[in-house]
């Protein structure tokens, strides 16, 4: 099929039409989409911009989106992309919201949301699980966490900071282990 | 002013938030604690509605966020100003995208941002579980759930509805204040 910016968008519409419940479902779709129906790319290819996208900031499902819009068809394919992901996303809550607002002190409604936030703690520790299994993984990435969860519960240093912070530490890291090779080497 | 400060709020997130799915969520409750845009309660909620509608949750949270502090132009600005990072950031890697890939700092930085999100959102899980009001059932119908995700592998939109259901009898029958 060919590759406009119109097509483009229809396709990663679909898709985030389809995206329910977090982005996790996500690379199973795309690969529907654009690998098996499309061709536009291949399967490889989509798994790099997938783990290309969960390693930088923001959300994975726009960062898999632009890279994938981008090899398409350059920035156009990019904005094509992106905003065809994010509208159905876009659409949906703004009709929930006019709902939500009429509803919310409504006695039953707020009963359900006080047992829907016991879910969502729920949600919240399944996501902290999966997340803890892939990314601490030696005494340096637990001290990390550590380290960013006291900072981020005492609550007076900015998110941003402590982001940096680990950042940092990781290129630290990284110079350490470089010297330590290099004086291996001169031994 | 308001549309600035929610740009740039949403702007922060985009270049920040590392981890993909929740990870957007610790600078949420920072900024509902901070500029009052929308509660805690709100965004507690709004995390729920978002688990049955289309679409990334982050997106859907600033969408939301947006809406509730300055009408649709809110929503509209919120909503691009978190994807905006990943449009910029992306653009620069795929210029530079065999070095980028190979370049062992780069591989040391994401390795060690990742725990950092990960207790990002731990410290909201911790936050949420001492600042909504649980009470006796809410506090034994946590612990019964975890205990059965350890136990069964389950839909997430189970236990939003299992815990729906419980809220909805808990609460017709006066005992959710126990």
């Amino acid at each position: 099929m060919d590759k406009n910016f119109y097509s483009i968008f229809k396709t990663f519409f679909k898709v985030g039409t389809m995206l329910l419940g977090g982005g996790y479902v996500i690379l199973p779709l795309l690969t529907s989409e654009l690998v098996e129906k499309k061709k536009w790319i291949t399967s490889e290819e989509l798994c790099e911009y997938y783990a290309l996208g969960a390693a930088l900031p923001g959300i994975i499902a726009a960062n898999t989106a632009i890279f994938t819009g981008r090899k398409l068809l350059g920035t156009k394919g990019a904005i094509a992309a992106v905003t065809g992901m994010i509208l159905p996303a876009f659409v949906a809550i703004i009709l929930l919201a006019y709902i939500f607002i009429g509803i919310v002190n409504i006695p039953v409604v707020q009963h359900i949301f006080w047992g829907v936030g016991i879910g969502v703690i729920v949600l919240l520790f399944l996501a902290v699980k999966e997340m803890w299994i892939k990314s601490v993984t030696d005494k340096f990435t637990a001290v990390i966490y550590l380290l960013c969860l006291i900072s981020a519960l005492c609550g007076k240093i900015p998110l941003p900071v402590i982001v940096i912070f680990a950042l940092v530490s990781g290129i630290v890291r990284q110079v350490f282990e470089d010297r330590k090779i290099a004086k291996g080497g001169s031994k | 002013m308001i549309y600035l400060q929610l740009f740039w709020q949403f702007f922060q997130i985009g270049i920040f938030s590392f981890g993909g799915g929740y990870a957007t969520l610790p600078f949420l409750y920072v900024i509902a604690d901070k500029f009052h845009w929308f509660t805690t309660s709100e965004l507690t909620n709004m995390l729920a509605i978002s688990s049955i509608t289309p679409g990334p949750v982050g997106v859907n949270v600033a969408t939301f966020a947006g809406f509730n502090s300055a009408g649709i132009i809110g929503s509209m600005l919120a909503t691009t100003a978190v994807v905006l990072p990943s449009f910029i950031i992306v653009t620069i890697v795929s210029k530079t995208l065999e070095k980028f890939k190979t370049n062992r700092f780069v591989k040391s930085a994401v390795k060690s941002l990742k725990p950092a999100g990960c207790a990002l959102l731990s410290s909201v899980g911790i936050k949420l579980i001492f600042t909504s009001n649980l009470y006796l059932f809410g506090t034994l119908l946590l612990i019964l759930l975890i205990i059965l995700s350890f136990i069964k592998k389950l839909d997430p939109l189970f236990y939003l509805g299992i815990s729906a259901v419980a809220g909805l009898i808990l609460g017709s029958i006066n005992w959710i204040g126990i």
